[in-house]
């Protein structure tokens, strides 16, 4: 038959209506897996730096071969979109089986009955393999909800010539001649007197969710912000005190750039790439773009000290959720995952912190910037149980936003301490209670 | 014998009317019914449901508990809840009026005769085809306060730095200028359409009785892009109090909440601190203050339909 004007239209349509629907999303996309199937598969999600899902890649690999016919899916996902994705699916009904968590996201999950009991899945004695504070970190009413895959803490990297520039030629090379905060205090008045009005001695990084990090001016004092029940608040307190006026005064003497506080989204780490600031608080994942990108010299040493050293317990833990299809497998993932071999090669090629205990005595070495390992590991070591603990608490995400909301307005606000404690301390209350 | 055939066409003629006209309105509802079940499913369902959403206390995980009107009464009594919708509606009051008198001005230019006006009308249209986060991301190379460009040229000529994240004021501005640059681009489309609509008759009758530039402009112009404006007016208000991604990647709603709108507050609510209910209450009552809006402006619009 003669092709007519009708037919030739209505043929054209249907070809093009693949690509038509597929502009809509409709297309079976070829980056994604298959759908896994059957229990013997274990679906991760988690987000990454290039050297960390690298080591996430090799980790699965070797899992693999040691477990024939156990597969494991792993999808990576940008940070930003992490979570409100692992949210909306957990709401769905359809959450991956195992994801990744930083400490102070796992309380609200694990606190909200989201999470895997593991108790019952790991071998007796698993727990004996990591430090306590790593292991407090991921407790729940005394029951175990993950495991803590690696940690990372602040220290001070600094800018060498800016820094001699001030005067300074020399920093604490060991944990327990760290600066004090006297010491500190003195040094960045040095730093401030010397460098011009645009350029200031410090930043940081408290900014956003790092405001967990303020938490250690607090520790360093020996205070806490939730009591030994860990729902009281106890952050007005002499320490508590002592602990906000230190850090208002870095916005009073102009130690630190005013778009550096809690609620900046200039981050404190740009602000130190960018020379604005001659040193700023940072973690060890910093180091592999430091290394690459920085055009100056710069070295890392110890954060100050109070009463006692103190740092962040930052990170993350592996945790599966409570539907996970085959929680045996689940545990031994978990098991393979921070076994002595397998963090040491993740943490030496991401340039992050072990939780074992035997890794953390005998050290690690990272690939990029070696000497630096031992610097992150001493701080770490300075974090204690009842630090990690605390931030662990299932009204982590509340006490979070009632820190940012009152460390903002004493630092930037003018707030006085006693009102901004006042305030933070019936702010955690009505969280915890909540 | 004659009169029989005669009357036989004709109840024919009516039966078959009635049934055409039901026959065409059941081809017209079938045409529309694809449309209106996506309308139902993507935004009447989540209307009720984030209504509903908005009488409970919940993280979102599970089914969460009923508590009456206690997230709107606690909004009552919210500091920053009152602080972001007094940003949200200052925003929309400064960028609003600007972002139209700067498109239509702009339009006037560009719809007479003017060397290379393709290439301006491009250029000034091409903002408004990047996405509201891309936008920002520029808006934070330039306002960025320790290595921004703006400041870098402040200081290049001698003007002290302006603190555009740690001066609240200033951060408002910020945010306002870009939102602006982004905007008005669109808003000169539309406007620029208008315009051609308009018959240059009038102009000609104007310019013979004497009328100077000024006068063309406010007695011919203005009055017969009502509808535009209308059209303007209302998507402008709309997409200022829904403002999200610009205040969210250049301030988050910093310094000390300076620069928090309903939008921001309310994601922080449900997606950081994880109270559903509390941020679709602020969802809903930004909802309302839009269709109040909406109401308001289509009683009382005496331009919209003035056309020549």
């Amino acid at each position: 038959m003669d092709l007519d004007r009708r037919h030739f239209l209505a043929a054209a349509g249907a070809v093009s209506l693949p690509a038509v629907l597929a502009g809509c999303g409709f297309a079976p996309s070829s980056s994604s897996d298959s759908q896994p199937s059957g229990t013997d598969t274990i679906t991760f999600t988690t987000w990454g730096t290039d050297s960390e899902l690298a080591g996430f890649r090799s980790a699965i690999s070797s899992f693999e071969s040691a477990n024939p016919g156990s597969k494991v899916t792993l999808n990576a996902v940008p940070y930003d979109q992490m979570f409100t994705n692992i949210d909306a699916q957990l709401q769905a009904g359809n959450p991956p089986d195992v994801f990744r968590v930083p400490y102070y996201t796992f309380g609200s999950y694990a606190g909200r009955g989201q999470l895997l009991d593991l108790g019952p899945h790991l071998a007796d004695g698993f727990s004996d393999r990591f430090t306590p504070q790593a292991w407090a970190a991921v407790q729940n009413g005394g029951k175990a909800y993950g495991v803590p895959h690696h940690t990372d803490t602040s220290v001070i990297l600094y800018n060498k010539a800016l820094l001699e520039s001030a005067g300074i030629t020399s920093v604490p090379t060991s944990l327990d001649q760290a600066w004090t905060w006297d010491e500190f205090a003195q040094l960045l008045q040095t730093m401030r007197d010397k460098l011009p009005g645009s350029r200031y001695p410090l930043a940081v990084n408290w900014q956003g969710n790092g405001v967990t990090r303020w938490l250690s001016w607090l520790f360093e004092s020996d205070g806490r912000f939730l009591a030994e029940d860990l729902k009281t608040p106890a952050i007005d307190s002499a320490q508590g005190k002592e602990a906000l006026d230190f850090t208002k005064s870095f916005f009073e003497k102009k130690f630190v750039p005013q778009n550096n506080s809690v609620k900046s989204t200039k981050l404190a780490a740009d602000l130190w790439y960018g020379q604005t600031t001659a040193m700023t608080f940072g973690g060890a994942f910093l180091i592999p773009d430091s290394e690459k990108t920085l055009e100056f010299e710069w070295g890392a040493t110890f954060a100050p000290r109070n009463k006692r050293s103190a740092g962040d317990f930052g990170g993350n833990a592996l945790v599966a959720t409570k539907a996970a299809r085959n929680p045996a497998l689940v545990a031994k993932f978990f098991d393979h995952m921070t076994n002595a071999d397998q963090m040491r090669a993740f943490c030496e090629s991401a340039s992050l912190l072990p939780t074992r205990a035997d890794l953390i005595e005998k050290g690690i070495d990272f690939k990029v910037r070696p000497e630096l390992s031992p610097v992150f590991v001493g701080q770490a070591s300075s974090v204690k149980a009842q630090d990690s603990g605390q931030v662990a608490s299932p009204s982590m995400s509340k006490i979070i936003t009632v820190l940012k909301d009152n460390l903002e307005a004493a630092f930037v606000g003018g707030q006085d301490t006693a009102a901004a404690l006042s305030s933070m301390s019936s702010g955690i209350g009505a969280a915890t209670a909540s | 014998m004659t009169a029989s055939p005669r009357r036989d066409p004709v109840p024919a003629r009516r039966r078959g009317a009635r049934t055409g006209s039901r026959r065409e309105a059941l081809a017209g509802y079938s045409f529309v019914a694809p449309n209106m079940v996506l309308l139902l499913v993507f935004v009447l369902v989540p209307l009720v449901w984030a209504v509903l959403i908005s009488f409970q206390r919940t993280d979102g995980f599970g089914t969460g508990r009923y508590i009456g009107l206690e997230n709107y009464s606690r909004l009552v009594t919210d500091p920053v809840f009152w602080r972001s919708t007094a940003n949200t509606v200052l925003f929309t009051v400064i960028v609003t009026p600007l972002s139209m008198a700067i498109g239509l001005g702009i339009a006037v230019l560009l719809n007479s005769v003017l060397p290379a006006r393709g290439l301006f009308r491009s250029i000034l249209i091409l903002p408004m085809a990047i996405s509201g986060v891309a936008t920002a991301l520029i808006g934070v190379l330039i306002f960025d306060q320790d290595t921004g460009v703006l400041d870098k040229l402040l200081q290049s000529v001698g003007l002290p730095a302006v603190a555009w994240q740690s001066n609240g004021t200033a951060a408002f501005a910020s945010v306002v200028l870009v939102t602006l640059w982004w905007r008005v681009g669109f808003n000169m489309l539309i406007y620029l359409a208008g315009l051609q609509a308009i018959n240059p008759e009038l102009y000609e009758a104007a310019r013979l009785d004497g009328a100077n530039r000024w006068q063309q402009f406010r007695y011919i112009t203005v009055p017969l892009v009502g509808p535009s404006s209308f059209f303007l007016l209302i998507l402008n208000v709309v997409y200022s109090f829904q403002v999200f991604d610009i205040v969210f990647v250049m301030t988050d709603g910093g310094p000390e909440n300076a620069t928090s709108v309903l939008v921001t507050y309310a994601y922080n609510n449900g997606f950081v601190t994880g109270d559903q209910g509390y941020a679709a209450a602020i969802g809903v009552v930004l909802l309302l203050l839009t269709l109040l809006f909406t109401v308001l402006r289509w009683r009382t619009s005496r331009t919209r339909d003035l056309v020549e």
